[in-house]
């Protein structure tokens, strides 16, 4: 792999609507290629005393996966955009109220949970939550050769040795999650790293664009 | 009187012992506490083992079950894990169903076991389309201070490798299943895989890593569920998982990943030295 090939990578097409729906005080609606997941954000807002905390809000993420009956593993998927969120929203501001994440997912082919993370970015942004910063997910997928993918496809996601996932925040680039799957050694690790580090600038950059586009000051 | 200052001012108590490079319970940054491993404690499982990272203690018991494989994959055998945090060990958990921190717990440690391919499920398959082992792993902690996952994978790989399977004979025709428990296989086991947690504590504009955190450690880096956690098994990473909590930065990030490798040198050469004494 030379340097220009580094340099030159193209993420999947992202497409994106904000305030897709009505109701809700932000909303947003992403493709990463055929991958399609709705997020509605609500708050900050009432909830039950005993689920209060007097420091900061409390973050409910609730995923509703195509399928219908909730899993062990979604619980997961669930944990990874709470834990993910928590640090991105600055929750000290809104002390004792509860901010509720409502994630439908539409469509699945691959990079599912990257493409959760940055439609709950884009919908917080879009809700007007104060933030520490943005968060944006990239995924990578190791293939049979050992060769990076950046944004694999489905196939390449079925045909791949080990699949990494990463989140970087908007201000340092520092890692704020990251999860594997499959096995994989320490240079494939730092050079996935590395590269999806530079590749996140991409997604920033598609904020940017989509923020702009509905707003009238900027 | 640090009792009562560590309840009025946490925050400002915990960041004192950080100005002074030493944790709350005496350890430097980068020294793990004691780990006290034993094999076969429980004598009516088919395999078990307890271990004890200074408080932290998991029990594994392995139960043996024989199961039609699934058609889908008819020479697979099956490997249950399970992890139960009970109300007994942290006051965080209640009694009923197990909390959303519990499942995530038992998916990292299924997902960790999983990724490292150490068991080949079909050396459990005993005949194909027929017959094949399942093998229930539950851990149990019963006292829970920090590094949850360290110890569950630890005590689960400790008692997989002190596991023999007995020899089955299955007649084809009659369908009849007879097992010889005189004449027992260990499992084969491909490699060690070895977790290691750490928790990352944001004091800028430097950010400062602690191996193998207490429960009380993790509460002050950005509570349960924000650690990382690495795991090496054959010289390779078989899970590198960090949920949000404190950002981690480049170099920091480096100074992790050669920390977990020589830890896990440590651990499996524990892990040997007690699975050796047991045999004699």
């Amino acid at each position: 792999m030379g340097v220009e090939d580094e340099n030159n990578f193209k993420l999947r097409p992202m497409k994106c609507e904000l305030n897709y729906l009505s109701k809700s005080d932000g909303s947003a609606i992403l493709a990463q290629g055929e991958t399609v997941v709705l997020v509605s954000v609500n708050g900050p807002l009432d909830i039950k005393s005993n689920s209060q905390s007097i420091e900061k809000a409390t973050l409910e993420v609730l995923f509703c996966g195509k399928g219908g009956k909730p899993s062990v593993a979604d619980r997961f998927k669930e944990n990874v955009i709470k834990q993910t969120c928590e640090t991105a929203i600055l929750g000290c501001l809104y002390p004792r109220t509860g901010i509720s994440l409502t994630i439908q997912e539409l469509e699945d082919y691959g990079g599912l949970l990257t493409c959760t993370v940055n439609c709950a970015c884009l919908a917080l942004l879009n809700s007007g939550m104060a933030m520490r910063h943005m968060v944006a997910a990239i995924s990578c997928a190791v293939n049979e050769v050992g060769n990076l993918v950046l944004e694999p496809s489905y196939e390449q996601v079925q045909s791949s040795r080990a699949l990494l996932h990463f989140v970087f925040e908007s201000r340092e680039k520092n890692l704020v999650t990251g999860f594997t799957e499959g096995s994989f050694s320490e240079d494939t690790y730092e050079e996935a790293l590395a590269r999806c580090r530079l590749a996140s600038e991409l997604v920033f950059d598609f904020y940017r664009d989509i923020v702009r586009k509905y707003s009238n000051v900027i | 009187m640090a009792e009562v200052y560590k309840l009025i001012h946490p925050v400002k108590y915990f960041n004192d012992y950080i100005n002074r490079n030493v944790r709350p319970d005496g350890r430097k940054f980068e020294d793990q506490r004691n780990i006290k491993l034993n094999v076969n404690a429980i004598k009516s499982t088919d395999a078990s083992a307890v271990v004890k990272c200074g408080n932290t203690t998991v029990v594994c018991g392995i139960k043996l079950e024989l199961a039609k494989p699934k058609a889908e994959e008819p020479d697979f055998g099956f490997l249950v894990t399970n992890v139960e945090l009970l109300p007994l060990c942290s006051s965080k958990f209640r009694p009923g169903p197990p909390s959303d921190h519990a499942q995530v717990i038992s998916n990292i440690v299924a997902d960790i076991f999983a990724n490292s391919k150490s068991v080949n499920l079909k050396d459990l398959c005993i005949v194909p389309d027929k017959l094949a082992w399942v093998v229930y792993c539950d851990m149990v902690c019963l006292d829970n201070d920090g590094s949850v996952v360290d110890a569950c994978i630890m005590t689960l790989i400790t008692s997989l490798k002190s596991l023999t399977l007995p020899k089955v004979n299955y007649d084809v025709e009659t369908e009849e299943i007879s097992v010889d428990t005189s004449i027992r296989t260990p499992l084969n086991i491909n490699g060690l895989p070895v977790a290691t947690s750490f928790a990352v504590y944001q004091q800028s504009p430097r950010s400062i890593v602690l191996i193998d955190p207490s429960a009380y450690e993790e509460e002050m880096c950005g509570g349960t569920g924000a650690n990382l956690i690495i795991c090496w098994n054959n010289g390779q990473f078989c899970g590198i998982q960090k949920f949000g909590g404190s950002n981690l930065s480049n170099e920091a990030e480096k100074k992790t990943l050669i920390i977990a490798k020589e830890r896990s040198k440590l651990v499996e050469k524990v892990i040997e030295t007690c699975l050796k004494n047991e045999i004699k």
